[in-house]
């Protein structure tokens, strides 16, 4: 059963919390070029780190069967995010994702999701606004 | 909002161009970054499973283009800078080839919006001569508060 317009306003359940830390910043300065974090408790996450967080709740679009889709045949068309705050070392959070609208054009599924990062007592960090482009298989 | 200005929402106006960097990406990069970020999406180390999507060959992750864009502003901003929103198209895809050589992004961003609230960077960012991001933009809070 493929994914279809009806799909819009799917919701999924909460990641696992995740922790942010400072060797987990550390990896993620280096693999994008960001200098070293700075020497403070909390240090501040490079603007882009958020994508680590939503991609756990990004999994729960492309592992749930109802939709078929592969994570092999997605390619990633748009991301907006908007911060209520930037995330830091030591936060605890939550991402949870919402389909907000599909088209179906032939055998390409365009998929437009929003992930709302939160810490764990429901505060609003982020969020973080995706277009994916899914070609089916059988179109290649 | 307090009257104090901060000595960046005093100087900087519209047309004010941050310091460009180029950036060299290489397949070790994407390895780096797909660890780093927990996307393992093939395209971006399998050249078989990036031409079965009619890619080239193996791309780069559109986030990394988008984080590496992002030093641009960092650098430019500094640590204390707080931002409201940066988002970005991937208007074309950043070929990556195993070839010793990978590939090398210019980056470049010009303010474009300034008021008593926010600064607006948007970021061009090209990859062998071509614009690889659409509406790449950075909107950053005046108070760093």
């Amino acid at each position: 059963m493929p994914i279809t317009p009806d799909h819009a306003g799917k919701a999924y359940a909460p990641t696992e919390p995740y922790e942010v830390t400072r060797v987990k910043l550390a990896e993620f300065a280096a693999a994008v070029g960001e200098p070293a974090l700075v020497e403070e408790a909390h240090p501040a996450a490079p603007p882009t780190f958020a994508a680590v967080v939503t991609n756990a709740a990004w999994g729960s679009l492309f592992t749930d069967p109802e939709l078929g889709l592969s994570l092999e045949r997605v390619v990633h068309a748009d991301q907006q995010f908007r911060y209520t705050r930037e995330l830091r070392a030591g936060d605890l959070v939550t991402a949870t994702l919402r389909i907000d609208k599909v088209r179906v054009r032939g055998a390409t599924e365009i998929v437009s999701v929003t992930v709302d990062v939160a810490d764990v007592l429901g505060a609003p960090v982020l969020s973080a606004a995706s277009t994916f482009v899914h070609t089916r298989e059988e179109a290649a | 909002m307090t009257t104090e200005t901060t000595e960046t929402a005093g100087t900087v106006g519209t047309g004010t161009v941050l310091p460009p960097l180029t950036a060299h990406l290489t397949r070790e990069s994407l390895v780096r970054y797909a660890g780093a970020s927990g996307d393992f999406n093939p395209i971006h180390y399998s050249d078989h499973a990036a031409t079965s999507l009619g890619l080239p060959g193996v791309v780069a992750h559109g986030m990394l283009t988008m984080a590496v864009a992002a030093r641009a502003v960092t650098a430019w901003a500094g640590p204390d800078a707080r931002l409201v929103s940066y988002g970005a198209r991937f208007t074309r895809p950043v070929p990556v080839p195993d070839d010793g050589v990978g590939a090398e992004l210019l980056v470049s961003g010009t303010v474009t919006a300034a008021d008593e609230e926010t600064t607006t960077v948007t970021l061009e960012v090209t990859c062998g001569g071509e614009k690889v991001l659409g509406a790449a933009r950075v909107v950053l809070a005046r108070d760093p508060a």
